[in-house]
């Protein structure tokens, strides 16, 4: 159960983890002060109660797979919002007025916190589900606090590393780390509208579990951090490379109009 | 913004939590796998006694067993094996059930194949172990709950493991605690540096400093020693300047007034010559009194002294100046004690005076008022001159500023370093300087305000070391 | 079986793709939760055919369905269904597990 549990919390920890440690070393180069995580927080943590407690009846939507196509299209929008961020942030990075600012901040309470409620309710629901029986009680409760741990210590450290390596290359690279998190999510919520079947399903392109298993606690934070999957079908390994090349593709035209 | 401690201790304490609990995992992961080979080999183990008990009590050859017999059997030889939750077993031979235990289906609970298996059987998941003893021809079916047994394995392995959860907070306090004590000489340095007053360039000790702020204290020293050094050249120079010019101008003087034998009284140039060598002297004497009164060079000798006393001393020696003009002059209030240096103070009066008759016109009135509330003592001086609009008040301190640019209307002489030497000394004294409209119609009030606390801690301070 | 539009033409482009196989009538199989156990704990599926499983918790807890090897990952609220499509994949053994009480859920998919 401990083993479990930590995977569960971890798997979920990690991706907000990252999306806030990201966001937070940008901001702070965009001059934004940090209060803002006290909003997305506090508004996370509010909405995953209440998501968590209308899963249920969620879930009966759509015939059944309501919870995987509302997720999906959460991560669909916090992919579109965090295409829109990347963008205001690169027209308006060198001096970002005070309105900027504000949209900047608004943006980024939204993609957290959204993110926060679609993993945070996940882990209410396994909590409640499993303290239920007394003697997996204290197994469960240091697996959330062990994989609780794990993922703010790594979200911690990504934000000082990111923050320590210099300024221009910190932008660039959380940035790139931005559009691969991103990225990751697409191809998560693709999946998701595979097993709703609202998208067609395929025979997975290749096995790569022997080699690096899901089930590791590097192959969570690879799945948080770039999506990884072991067993990715065409059209999932197609929105990935879309969602992956769009804000590149973006950014690269922003750059030339800049100079030109 | 960013901190030295926060970062140590926030990066330190997630690189430990991140080491310690993916080892705990680790080893959980291991011990877990530990334990079920135990259990396994335990279910091994009871496997090959039951075939070695079974066929040493059915030594005549075997026949299936009646349903009471088994349970009567159970009951005699293993009372405690009451075919409960947690094992259970199964002897077959040749597809006929020889022996079970109580509670257990009587259809086969693995397919008839050496090894472990898992299984749903009974609304449980069963580890099942199944051996074929080939010299009896039979086979032997032991399982176990994996739930149970899942939970008994998992429950040590979580008594090792709780230690560490309960032990990273302790260790963040310690890592905290450790960090702040070994930062401590930065933090000291940062106060020496906080608390050295502004004319204190006294070299930093160096022999107690950690190796990596040697080079800190040492260039920080180096500094103060080039500033102490270009203060002393700027201090020398301006008053060796001010003290040599001095002689000449008295020379200058007195042949001044060798020449009135000569020339006629009334010769313009005569006069104009005059009046320039009176405003040199005078601004020799302000630049010496504002050198001498400068914080950085200042070394004040702070006493009990009548402010009172002070006034009276001061207007008395600068009377001439007042009849001159025709000036009505008084002075209010009473004897009042205030800690202070008695020539810093003389200096800062007269110049009040000095400023007060030079703007005011012929007939005026000055008034000097000495005044106590309960926090502080105030020394006023008051004029009935034209006065000084209010947008002027900012820069009447700056040193060399003159009102309505270099020419005014009196012609009086003067270099425009009064009101900034005043300040200096109200500065020393920690008193403050209000600017504002006399009592009278018109002029000027200046009031020098002293705080009575303020001179008290700084004289006991004084006294003290 | 859904056939919104969206779905024909998301299928369409799909058919440049190798192995989409949308368009095939969906087998159906019933899957329980009981006391933390699935039931049946073997599947057996044909190769390279979609499935439907529909889940049915008979517990009063929430379970969630797992499978690394399938892909797949969904909340059963307890004494609900869920609906989940696997496949169509290649021959082979696909375990999957209750990620709540993983110990006793156990289960795995055999392809044929």
């Amino acid at each position: 159960m401990l083993l479990n549990s930590v995977i569960i919390v971890l798997r979920e920890v990690l991706e907000a983890a990252l999306i806030f440690s990201i966001l937070l070393a940008l901001s702070k180069q965009s001059r934004i002060h940090r209060t803002w995580i006290i909003w997305s927080l506090l508004i996370g943590l509010f909405g995953a109660v209440i998501y968590g407690i209308n899963i249920p009846l969620v879930s009966e939507w759509f015939d059944g797979v309501g919870q995987e196509v509302v997720n999906a299209l959460m991560q669909y929008a916090v992919y579109i919002m965090l295409l829109l961020y990347i963008i205001i942030l690169l027209l308006y990075a060198s001096e970002p007025a005070p309105e900027t600012r504000k949209l900047l901040v608004i943006m980024m309470v939204l993609i957290t916190s959204i993110a926060m409620i679609c993993e945070g309710a996940e882990i209410l629901l396994y909590f409640f589900s499993v303290t239920r029986s007394a003697h997996h009680y204290a197994a469960v409760m240091m697996g959330m606090i062990i994989g609780a741990s794990i993922g703010i210590s790594i979200g911690f450290l990504f934000y000082y590393l990111l923050m320590n390596i210099c300024e221009k290359w910190s932008m660039i690279f959380g940035l790139g780390l931005l559009i691969l998190v991103s990225s990751g999510m697409i191809s998560q919520a693709t999946l998701l509208m595979i097993q709703a079947d609202w998208l067609p399903a395929q025979m997975p392109l290749w096995n790569t579990s022997d080699f690096l298993s899901e089930k590791s606690v590097l192959g969570q934070l690879l799945y948080a951090l770039v999506g990884y999957e072991a067993t990715p079908t065409a059209l999932q390994a197609s929105m990935y490379l879309g969602g992956l090349i769009l804000p590149v593709f973006i950014i690269v035209l922003l750059k030339l109009k800049f100079k030109g | 913004m960013k901190s030295i401690r926060t970062f140590l201790i926030t990066v330190i304490l997630s690189t430990i939590t991140l080491v310690v609990f993916l080892s705990a995992l680790n080893g959980y992961k291991d011990s877990m796998h530990k334990a079920e080979q135990l259990f396994d080999m335990a279910l091994v183990d009871k496997a090959y006694l039951l075939s070695i008990v079974f066929s040493l009590f059915n030594e005549n050859g075997y026949k299936p067993l009646s349903e009471s017999r088994v349970i009567n059997l159970m009951q005699a030889k293993h009372p405690e094996i009451k075919g409960n939750d947690v094992f259970m077993f199964q002897i077959w031979q040749d597809n006929i059930l020889l022996l079970r235990s109580l509670q257990t289906p009587k259809e086969p609970i693995s397919d008839f194949k050496t090894g472990f298996q898992n299984k749903n059987i009974i609304g449980h998941r069963w580890r099942i172990y199944a051996f074929y003893n080939d010299k009896l021809y039979l086979w032997i079916l032991t399982a176990e709950r994996s739930d149970i047994r899942y939970v008994l394995a998992e429950n040590i392995i979580l008594e090792t493991i709780l230690p560490v959860i309960i032990m990273l907070p302790l260790l963040g306090i310690l890592i905290w605690i450790l960090i702040s004590y070994g930062l401590s000489p930065l933090r000291k340095l940062a106060q020496e540096l906080g608390n050295k007053k502004a004319d204190d360039l006294s070299p930093l000790p160096v022999d107690q400093q950690p190796v990596e702020l040697i080079q800190v204290v040492n260039s920080t020293n180096n500094l103060f020693n080039r500033l102490k050094a270009s203060f002393l050249r700027e201090k020398r120079f301006a008053s060796d300047a001010a003290h040599e010019l001095r002689t000449p101008i008295s020379a200058i003087k007195i042949h001044l007034h060798n020449l009135t034998q000569v020339v006629p009284e009334d010769n313009h140039s005569f006069q104009q010559l005059n009046d320039a060598v009176n405003r040199m002297g005078h601004l020799v004497e302000q630049i010496l009194n504002l050198n001498r009164t400068s914080p950085e060079q200042y070394i004040s000798k702070f006493t009990e002294v009548d402010l009172y006393t002070i006034a009276q001393e001061v207007i008395a020696r600068e009377y001439q100046q007042f009849a001159e003009k025709d000036l009505q002059i008084e002075l209010e209030g009473k004897h009042v004690h205030i800690n202070g240096d008695p020539f810093a103070l003389d200096v800062l009066l007269q110049n009040l005076l000095s400023n007060a008759c030079k703007y005011s016109n012929n007939g005026d009135s000055v008034r000097v008022s000495i005044n106590t509330t309960e926090q502080s003592v105030e020394l006023q001086v008051q004029n009935s001159g034209p006065g000084v609009p209010e947008d002027q008040y900012g820069r009447l301190f700056d040193r060399f500023y003159r009102l309505h640019g270099d020419r005014h209307d009196s012609g009086v002489t003067g270099c425009g370093l009064g009101l900034a030497i005043v300040q200096q000394i109200a500065e020393l004294h920690q008193a403050r300087i209000e600017l504002g409209h006399s009592s009278f119609s018109t002029g000027l009030s200046v009031k020098v305000i002293f705080n009575k606390n303020n001179v008290n801690t700084r004289d006991e301070g004084r006294n003290n070391a | 079986m859904r056939k919104s539009p969206f779905i024909w033409l998301l299928s369409v482009i799909g058919f440049i793709f190798p192995g989409l196989n949308v368009l095939a009538a969906t087998p159906l199989i019933d899957v329980e939760i009981k006391n933390h156990l699935f039931i049946p704990s073997e599947i057996i599926i044909p190769e390279n055919t979609k499935v439907k499983l529909v889940i049915h918790n008979r517990d009063e807890t929430d379970e969630e369905f797992e499978s690394y090897e399938l892909n797949r990952e969904k909340v059963i609220i307890g004494n609900r269904k869920g609906i989940i499509f696997i496949g169509p994949l290649p021959a082979g053994e696909y375990p999957f597990f209750g990620e709540f009480f993983p110990k006793t859920a156990q289960g795995k998919v055999i392809v044929k």
